[in-house]
Parts: C-alpha cells; sequence; structure tokens
C-alpha cells in the first residue's frame, strides 16, 4: 500500500521547448530557399524554361556589381576606418559572382534532397524490421540484424558507394531499365547511390529505432498478450508506435547527417550539389564563392529538415510520451 | 454437474533453481470471487500469470470450463480472450486514448468494425465510471482513472474469468476507493474475479474465499469468516494480524 505511482506512468506533460519553428528569421530564410527551389524547378523540369531560359538566374548581377563598386569606392575614399563598408562591399561581389551559378546548384539540390529522402524513407522499411528482430528476435534473427549493422556502421560510407557502383552489377542492371537518366529521372549513378544510401542509413536508423523500442516499457507488451493479441501484434500495434515516437529525434539526426554525406556521391559521379559545385569551380576556378555558396545551400537544407522534423515531432506529440520535450 | 469454472490441480512452476510454485491446487466457479493473500515473493503474480500463460507452467495442470490450458496446442491468445487481467501498475497502452485502450483488443482480437467497438467501448467506460474521459491519454489520469480504464479494457473482452494483480498497490490511499467500489460493482454482477489483493475491506465483503499462499504453497482455504475470525493454520493468523496493524 501507499506505493508512489511509477516514474513511467505518472510522467507529466511538459510544455514544447522553444524551437526552429519559434524563430521567424528561420522560417523566412527556409520560405525564401523554397519559393526559389520550387519556382526554379517548376521553370526547368516542367515547363521546359518557359519563364526564363534554363541556366539564366532568376536574378540580374548587375545592380549587385553596381553597389559593390560604389560602396568599394567609398570604402577606398574612407581611408583606414572604411573597411567595414569594405566587407559589405565584398558581399556584394559574392553574390554578383554567385548569381550565374544558382540554377546549376538548384539542379544539384534537387538530386541532393532526392537523394537523401529516398535513402532515408526506404532505409525506414528495413530499419523496422531490423530493429524489431534486434530486440524480439531469437537468437539467430538477432546475428543477422546485429551483422547487418555492424558491417554497414564499421565501414566507410564511400568504400559501400564503391563496392556498390564498380564491383557489383547493379550499375549495369540500373542503366538497362527504362526511363532511367531521361528526363528529370537520374541516370543508374544516382540509383546506385540510393541503394547504398538506404542500405547504410538502415544500419544507423535501426539503431537509433532499437534504443527507442528498449525504452518502451515491458508492461506495454506484456498487457497487449493478456488481452489476447499475437507477440507480432502486440509489437505493431502497441510498441512501435511508441518506439516510433521515442526515436523521432534520433532519426532527424540521421536526415541531417545523411544531407551533408549525400555529397559522398558525388565520387561515383551523381550529379548532386557538392558535384555541381565542384564541376563549376574546377571550370571558373570561382572556388571560394561558389563552395560558400554550397556551404549555405546545405545549411539552408537542414534548417528545412530540422523545421520540418520540429512539425512531424509536434504533429505525433501525445501527452506524457516524452517526444515533445527536448 | 457442471466443471469448476477455474482448477489448478497440482500446479509446480520454477525459475532455474528456485521453486516458486509448489503443488497449488484449488478450484472455482462461475461468479466466485476469491481472494490471494501472502507475503511478498511468495508466488502470487506468478500464479495469476501461469492463468493465462503469461508464465509456462513445470508440472500439473490448469483447466478453465473444463478445458485443460495448459497442454502444448493450446492456443493461447484464444485463452487471452477468455481471461482477462488488471495490473498493479496498470499498463495502459500510452499512446491510445482511454476508449481506444479499451478497443484495441475488440478490434485486432475481436475484429470488430470501428463503430461496434466504439459502442461497446463507451459501455464499458461507463460501466467503471469514466464516460467523460474517453479522449483523455493515460498521462492526463490519475492513478484511480487509469486502473478503471484498466478494468474497462479487461472487461471488454467479456472474459470468463478476470485476473487482479493487486490493483490498488500502486495508487495512493484516497484513490483506492474509487477502484474497489468497481471491483465490488464487478463481484455483485457476478464476474468471477482471481484477486491479489491486502486490501483487507474488500476480501471481507467481497470475497467468496481467501487463498493465503506462502513460499509456493497454499497454507489455507476457506470464507473470508474463517480466515478472519478462526484461521486453520497459525501462520495465517500471524500474517493477517500483520497485516491488519500496517493498514492502521
Ligand atoms: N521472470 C522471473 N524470473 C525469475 N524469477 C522470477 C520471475 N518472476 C518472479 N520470480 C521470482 O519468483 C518469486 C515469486 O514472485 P512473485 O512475483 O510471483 O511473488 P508475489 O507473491 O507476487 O510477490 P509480491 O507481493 O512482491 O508481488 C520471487 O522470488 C521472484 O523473484
Ligand atoms: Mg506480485
Amino acid at each position: 500500500m501507499g506505493t508512489p505511482e511509477s516514474t513511467t506512468t505518472g510522467r507529466t506533460i511538459r510544455g514544447r521547448a522553444a524551437g526552429l519553428t519559434d524563430q521567424p528569421l528561420t522560417l523566412l530564410t527556409v520560405a525564401v530557399f523554397w519559393t526559389w527551389l520550387v519556382v526554379r524547378w517548376t521553370n526547368d523540369f516542367l515547363l521546359d524554361g518557359a519563364l526564363i531560359e534554363r541556366n539564366t538566374s532568376f536574378f540580374p548581377t548587375a545592380p549587385f556589381e553596381s553597389v559593390a563598386s560604389t560602396l568599394g569606392s567609398l570604402a577606398s575614399s574612407l581611408g583606414p576606418v572604411g573597411f567595414p563598408v569594405g566587407w559589405v562591399a565584398g558581399f556584394f561581389e559574392f553574390l554578383a559572382a554567385s548569381i550565374p551559378y544558382l540554377p546549376q546548384l538548384a539542379t544539384g539540390v534537387w538530386a541532393t534532397i532526392l537523394l537523401t529522402v529516398l535513402g532515408i524513407a526506404l532505409g525506414f522499411f528495413i530499419a523496422v524490421p531490423l530493429s524489431v528482430a534486434r530486440v524480439y528476435g531469437g537468437s539467430a534473427t538477432r546475428s543477422v540484424a546485429l551483422g547487418y549493422t555492424e558491417l554497414f556502421r564499421g565501414t566507410p560510407l564511400l568504400a559501400q558507394l564503391f563496392v556498390l557502383y564498380f564491383a557489383t552489377p547493379l550499375t549495369a542492371i540500373i542503366r538497362e531499365l527504362p526511363t532511367v537518366g531521361t528526363g528529370f529521372i537520374p541516370a543508374q549513378a544516382f540509383w546506385v547511390a540510393v541503394i547504398a544510401f538506404m542500405l547504410n542509413s538502415a544500419a544507423y536508423q535501426s539503431e537509433y529505432i532499437r534504443s527507442a523500442l528498449n525504452s518502451v516499457p515491458e508492461g506495454q507488451l506484456t498487457a497487449a498478450r493478456a488481452i489476447g493479441l499475437s507477440k507480432v501484434d502486440g509489437i505493431r500495434h502497441v510498441v512501435l508506435p511508441q518506439g516510433l515516437r521515442y526515436a523521432i529525434p534520433g532519426w532527424s539526426n540521421e536526415l541531417v547527417y545523411l544531407i551533408k554525406y549525400s555529397s559522398l556521391a558525388s565520387f561515383i559521379t551523381v550529379r548532386e550539389l557538392f558535384e555541381r559545385t565542384d564541376a563549376i569551380a574546377s571550370e571558373t576556378y570561382r572556388y571560394t564563392e561558389l563552395f560558400v555558396l554550397a556551404g549555405l545551400l546545405y545549411l539552408a537544407l537542414v534548417l528545412s529538415a530540422s523545421l520540418l522534423m520540429e512539425y512531424v515531432e509536434d504533429r505525433v506529440a501525445i501527452p506524457g510520451l516524452g517526444t515533445t520535450s527536448r | 454437474m457442471s466443471p469448476p469454472l477455474l482448477e489448478l490441480d497440482d500446479v509446480y512452476k520454477s525459475y532455474g533453481e528456485e521453486q516458486v510454485l509448489s503443488g497449488v491446487s484449488f478450484e472455482m466457479d462461475a461468479g466466485d470471487v476469491d481472494v490471494v493473500i501472502g507475503p511478498s515473493g511468495s508466488g502470487k503474480s506468478t500464479m495469476l500469470r501461469c492463468v493465462n500463460r503469461l508464465t509456462e507452467i513445470n508440472g500439473g495442470d490448469i483447466y478453465l470450463d473444463g478445458d485443460c490450458i495448459t497442454d502444448a496446442n493450446t492456443d493461447v491468445n484464444e485463452l487471452r480472450k477468455q481471461v482477462g487481467m488488471v495490473f498493479q501498475d496498470f499498463n495502459l497502452f500510452a499512446h491510445l486514448t482511454a476508449l481506444e485502450n479499451v478497443t484495441l483488443g475488440l478490434r485486432k482480437v475481436r475484429g470488430m468494425d470501428k463503430a461496434a467497438a466504439q459502442e461497446k467501448g463507451y459501455e464499458h467506460l461507463e460501466q467503471v465510471g469514466l464516460l467523460d474521459q474517453a479522449d483523455s491519454y493515460p498521462a492526463e489520469l490519475s492513478g484511480g482513472q487509469k486502473q478503471r480504464v484498466g478494468i474497462a479494457r479487461a472487461l471488454a473482452m467479456d472474459p470468463k474469468l478476470l485476473l487482479f494483480d493487486e490493483p490498488t498497490s500502486a495508487l495512493d490511499p484516497e484513490l483506492v476507493g474509487e477502484v474497489v467500489e468497481v471491483m465490488r460493482d464487478l463481484a455483485a454482477e457476478g464476474i468471477t474475479m482471481l484477486v491479489v489483493s491486502h486490501e483487507m475491506g474488500f476480501a471481507r465483503s467481497a470475497a467468496s474465499d481467501i487463498i493465503f499462499l506462502d513460499d509456493g504453497r497454499i497454507v489455507e482455504h476457506g470464507p473470508p469468516e474463517q480466515l478472519f475470525e478462526n484461521p486453520q493454520a497459525a501462520r495465517t493468523g500471524e500474517f493477517l494480524s500483520r497485516l491488519t496493524h500496517e493498514g492502521e
């Protein structure tokens, strides 16, 4: 008698911590970024350049150039105290120099997003059975799942890409498929990269989901079994819906990592953001501008992903399940 | 004469070296309310879990309504539809509302459609006085309300037998009453219940029989008057007097 309520059942509903969604500047940046991307893609891929010719930027460079030169001469006339003005001038120079490359980079961003989203989404469907096998499987299934996870987490992603691309018949098989490499359906290297990211991400995601499943109290499955659900149904209807919610923060991490790691696909010729940047830079020798620009685009992608995951987390939040507290 | 609703026949259970149940036998008829008491570690929870086969026994037999439920070809999911269980720490499905907790089994085990399951779900929430909390999540309920949802969830499956494992011992004292009241109502409706509880008020007034379990053996089994007024075994008297002292 009088045992205090256990902490798992007595969890209280905590207010949502302040997140990115509460920062207007972030929201504005992401909104501008996506408006530009969507208009660009629509124009280039769907409307066949109806709004503006492909590879021609929406933004003219002339105004930025004139602002830059005005500020530049102002800075030099101010002498030694003019250096802050000089910086601003440099920024406008940077903008003017970057603008012509934006359209090509937008195409690279498309491939990066597609690569990341497909990799993580397809990986998820492998990760769920893997993690369930790790937590609830017999010793044989457990070892298989563990072996898979260790293999893909223990070897470099780049090596996995190379093996799939060069050492398996995958590339040849995909090349023969209809529509591959036509229109906005990327060429075979892209699909090999998707498969590599799927397999690799599944291993990482299964780790996040496994520890999330372990944090679902044992009594939940016991109660499910006690009303007559089979073990599989109990896992499906009771344990997973809770465990997957606990896994969301880890999942957001994985998404952010994959956005950046997807740049490795450039090594097998996938024309994603990093590859595009590198290609243009080696043609124009504008390395600094282009890689700063690419960095900013990656940053905008990561911010968008964080915002999206915050939204998802809020949408599926359930009082007491502890997903809303960060 | 119809067979007893529940019969345990010389049931043995051990965990490795540790003998937890050593030859437990008793019978219950439909409509009986038997209360199991005994010191911590005496095997009360284990005994309940053997009845719905959350735990497998090592020897003896258990019969439900005349059918042996401990042989190898018994469908445990079928058995568990007929034997409900209420847990000490509630174990409500944390991601589901009170109503969904009650209807999950109806939908996924009994295959009822959503509307029919909800209608039946509301009925059982009303039975435990929680119609107004149907849409609350477990974290939004008090301990007493959680346990009443736990009872409604078990009742919804229309079980032949309800098992209770210390249903009030995780509750703050002021919340015990509302749960005991629901259990009393069920007893009065003739629902067969096997209750592990040290809630002596309930045992005195609602139990058909009291079973005193100690060290995996039934030390004494009889109507409440016998155990409270005239215990046959010395250990029963000792245990009960300690219990009533603690309760005060
Ligand atoms: N899954 C298990 N594995 C190993 N030993 C167990 C397991 N479950 C219970 N036991 C042991 O069996 C014995 C009886 O446990 P049980 O939970 O049935 O006792 P109880 O009478 O319900 O006690 P309490 O009043 O504390 O709930 C204890 O010694 C316990 O350690
Ligand atoms: Mg117990």
